[in-house]
């Protein structure tokens, strides 16, 4: 087992039990007392991330990775461990996680005032720290997948939420299906892997020296990678899978921010990280890899240029950041896709959060309504939002320059076609963001001050009376601890670089590629502006004139109605057609035929019945004087 | 024949003429008299053992001590059983109390 | 006459041969058993078959004399003629009046169970003849009644205490089912 108690041990079970503890303390505990709920989960969370940062800060110079494992299935050829693996990688992410889910609770202080499920709402949250802390500092693959699927569940609760909420609850379902869809490819690659290596040690797969060894062929090396990939392509809602994404934005924001864009998405984009060299090893995976990222990143970026709720153009953009991210890794450049990651983690919380503000605050996700009612007299969150906007655009001097700027350099090297669709979805994000931004600056036709609006700041009458600032600020003080965040994250690219990677290399983007980069972003911002933000703007896209092109964009490029017909003609009408039938008929049938037997049988018998007392007695003696003679003749 | 075989003839007799009572009877008194002769037969069986073959000649003799107090249990039982049945039926023909008919 | 019986009755034993006497005593007794069984098993008036049964007890307990346990034969009379059988008359008292007619009695019936009964008869019977009964090396020849008590008191105390709860438990159980039925009878 675990050998021996070290602090450092303890540390970890602290980060990685306490928020699972806090789920179990709610759910038997506290459910009817909402303020006790938040205090437990809060100081979970806190405990979590408290013992995150320890580690963090303990392991920054360790030389390699630190694990703490037992054995958890062993037999003959079979060894799958259980336990705790620190390396740079996941000591990284396990403080994203941690960070993000702390502060997104404090947020949720504020967010959910009022609403009658807080208990259960924190509980969630917990149950979904624990499974993503668990998921990240796994040691083997299993383990992983165990958590992932916890990760799954968690979501569909939160999702789900509002289940009273028709769309709602079926959001929820579609998530968690869309999601299963893609797991059982991953499931079955984990098999592929188990049965040909024995073992699934993240040790191994993600050592670029010993992926070698395993003993896997080339083709299953590809195949099992390319299985593995479409666990994250649906946990990343990627191109085939991408629909479940928009639609899970019927959960409470603060879960959007945590789950949909910072750090459940984001498990695809880790796991693919997390064993790299396994990827690395086999080049028509990376391709996949790279081709399904291109593919989502333009997709999802024309779906969000037309979008008008606010929660949706950021879902979109979520999207496709990660097939940005996705692409980076294929095109091998390792570091520029968790250093995205780790950026887009901070600044697209920061984005849905202000979002939520704004929402709370506006009780509407339209951010041309938002714009009307007077959002940019909400000056806190205005400046942060632009801030999120500048860095999800790759403005300098905001972490997401730095970042897509190094993804820039890693698809020049991989070749100019790659190039060019990633400067073409820098624009078009840059468009879109800015789109959202300048129509709130700067409103259009009539302005309808909000009722009660601007002068009392945030007061939004929900929190009410002398406690309604803790609800103020546990909202603002997020906003501004993750812009601050946003703000100088870019400036430890180097050390990051350093420490994720063991050497900093020179930075090798060329001056052009930063130059092509900038141009593209800054010919985005520049049009949002003559389009949105210009005093004669008429706030309308140039995609506006072209119908049939919005059509297709809004319609999500019609993929829901594929999925939808798939579904009637195929699931519905097909399979499950055949099988109630079956249920029916054959099944049901079955069973009441041999009802029907038994019955009919019993009725035969029972004639034999008498209730003659005699009869009986005299078979009996019968029976036994015949078994007596056979015995005494044979 | 041997004097044990005598014995165990006349129990046998007496336990074969008693099931052909249980058997055949149709008041239950009959037939309880009937039963009685077979545990007679029993307790007559355990005595010619006894008697002849056992090394401790006592021991027969308090089983059959035994049989002879289950029989006095058995026939306060079934005689109020008998009572039960006729207060039921006004009769105690074995064969009108049939109500167990499938 | 003195000296003619003080001849006779020591000769006497030597003129009726004492053996004799107590085989056909033996064989007398058999006879009156089976045939009180047959009486009480075949005779169609219910108080002829108590009659019936009563004979074959008491011939029973003869039996049991000669199996050397006099006191099981008085047991036998005691419990069995003056306990059993005066029940059985009571409840034949308490049951079907005496004048009702008896059902006739079905010969097919009668011909299945005196067919079953043969089969078990045959059965025995080969068992009877074909198994060596062999008696036990040492034999001890105590047939007393000081010692069954002994051991009904020491060895078998036990189930002594079971026989006697037992015949408590059956007199309950007799009480508690034969009220019943007059409960329920008074409550139509």
């Amino acid at each position: 087992m675990l050998d021996g108690l070290s602090f450092e041990l303890l540390m970890a079970i602290v980060a990685s039990m306490a928020p699972v503890l806090c789920f179990g303390l709610i759910m038997v505990f506290t459910r009817r007392s909402i303020s006790a709920s938040v205090t437990v989960g809060i100081i979970g969370s806190f405990l979590s991330w408290f013992a995150s940062l320890y580690l963090f800060l303990h392991y920054f110079h360790a030389e390699e990775a630190v694990v703490f494992k037992g054995a958890w299935v062993v037999s003959a050829s079979l060894k799958i461990p259980f336990g705790y693996y620190f390396d740079p990688h996941s000591l990284l992410m396990l403080m994203i996680v941690a960070t993000i889910s702390l502060v997104i609770q404090i947020y949720s202080i504020g967010y959910m005032a009022g609403d009658p499920g807080k208990s259960r709402y924190y509980a969630f949250l917990c149950l979904f720290s624990w499974s993503m802390i668990n998921l990240v500092i796994a040691p083997g693959l299993l383990q992983l997948y165990i958590f992932w699927e916890l990760v799954g569940v968690s979501s569909y609760l939160l999702i789900g939420f509002y289940f009273e909420k028709w769309s709602a609850s079926e959001a929820g379902k579609k998530a968690f299906v869309m999601t299963r869809a893609g797991d059982i490819g991953f499931f079955i690659g984990i098999i592929i892997l188990m049965l040909t290596t024995g073992h699934l040690s993240i040790a191994v797969f993600g050592n670029a020296a010993e992926v070698g060894n395993t003993g896997l062929s080339q083709a299953l090396l590809t195949l099992s990678a390319i299985l593995i990939f479409s666990g994250a392509v649906g946990k990343s809602a990627q191109f085939p899978l991408l629909t479940w994404l928009p639609d899970a934005m019927e959960g409470p924001t603060p879960v959007s921010a945590l789950l949909h864009s910072a750090t459940m998405v984001a498990a695809g984009v880790y796991l693919v990280s997390r064993i790299f060299p396994f990827y690395a090893a086999s080049s028509t995976a990376m391709m996949v890899v790279l081709i399904i990222g291109t593919i989502t990143m333009l997709l999802s970026s024309t779906m969000a240029m037309t979008a008008r709720d606010i929660k949706q153009v950021w879902a979109f953009s979520t999207i496709s950041q990660l097939g940005f991210m996705f692409m980076g890794l294929g095109a091998g450049a390792y570091f520029a896709g968790v250093f995205h990651l780790t950026t887009h983690a901070f600044f697209k919380a920061l984005l849905f959060l202000c979002a939520g503000v704004f929402i709370h605050h506006f009780e509407t996700n339209d951010f041309f309504e938002m714009s009307k009612a007077g959002a940019r007299k909400m000056l806190i969150p205005m400046i942060t939002v632009t801030i999120g906007v500048a860095a999800l655009s790759g403005i300098p001097p905001f972490s997401g320059f730095f970042s897509k700027e190094a993804i820039m350099a890693g698809l020049a090297h991989k070749g100019n076609i790659w190039l060019i669709a990633g400067l073409l979805g820098a624009a078009m994000t840059a468009y879109y963001s800015f789109r959202v931004i300048f129509v709130m600056w700067f409103p259009k036709g009539e302005v309808e001050e909000h009722g009660h609006g601007h002068e009392g700041g945030h007061d939004d009458g929900h929190g009410g009376g002398r406690w309604a600032w803790v609800t103020e600020w546990s909202m603002l003080s997020v906003l501004l601890i993750l812009g601050a965040i946003t703000l100088v994250l870019g400036f430890f690219q180097k050390e990051l670089e350093h420490f994720l990677t063991g050497h900093s290399a020179e930075h090798h983007g060329s001056q052009l590629i930063l130059v092509l980069a900038l141009g593209c972003a800054l010919a985005g911002v520049i049009l949002a502006w003559f389009e949105f933000g210009a005093k004669n703007a008429k706030q309308e896209g140039f995609l506006s004139r072209m119908k049939s092109v919005e059509a297709l964009f809004s319609n999500r490029w019609y993929m829901d109605h594929a999925y939808r017909k798939l579904l009637d003609y195929v699931v519905y009408g097909g399979i499950t057609n055949t099988f109630t039938r079956n249920d029916r008929v054959i099944i049901d049938g079955g069973i009441d035929g041999l009802c029907r037997f038994t019955v009919s049988l019993g009725r035969a018998v029972s004639r034999i019945q008498s209730g003659l007392l005699q009869y009986n007695l005299y078979l009996t003696f019968l029976v036994v004087a015949l078994m007596g003679l056979y015995f005494l003749l044979v | 024949m041997n004097e044990l075989q005598v014995y165990l003839f006349v129990a046998l007799i007496l336990f074969c003429l008693g099931l052909t009572g249980v058997l055949q009877r149709r008041s239950l008194i009959a037939m309880l008299i009937s039963v009685e002769l077979m545990l007679n037969a029993a307790s007559l069986n355990f005595m010619a053992f006894n008697r002849f073959l056992t090394p401790e000649p006592a021991v027969g003799q308090i089983v059959t001590l035994f049989i002879i107090g289950t029989a006095a249990a058995e026939a306060a039982i079934g005689l109020s059983i008998i009572l039960a049945v006729f207060r039921r039926y006004q009769s105690i023909d074995i064969e009108r109390a049939r109500e167990l008919k499938g | 006459m003195e000296p003619l019986m003080a001849v006779i009755i020591p000769t006497l034993p030597e003129l009726i041969k004492f053996e004799w006497v107590a085989q056909a005593a033996f064989y007398f007794i058999i006879g009156v058993t089976l045939a009180g069984a047959v009486s009480a098993v075949f005779l169609r008036r219910i108080i002829h078959n108590i009659l019936g049964l009563i004979v074959a007890l008491f011939g029973v307990a003869g039996l049991f004399i000669y199996l050397n346990s006099e006191f099981l034969a008085l047991m036998q009379i005691l419990i069995y003629v003056g306990a059993i059988c005066i029940s059985i008359v009571f409840a034949i008292m308490l049951s079907d009046p005496m004048y009702k007619e008896d059902p006739r009695r079905r010969l097919t019936k009668v011909f299945a169970s005196v067919l079953v009964s043969l089969l078990i008869l045959a059965g025995f019977l080969s068992m009877i003849t074909k198994t060596p009964f062999e008696a036990a090396a040492q034999r001890s020849d105590d047939w007393t009644v000081t010692t069954v008590g002994n051991l009904l008191l020491t060895r078998y105390a036990l189930v002594f205490e079971l026989i006697s709860f037992v015949l408590v438990v059956a007199i309950i159980g007799a009480i508690v089912i034969a009220g019943q039925g007059r409960k329920q009878r008074s409550l139509k």
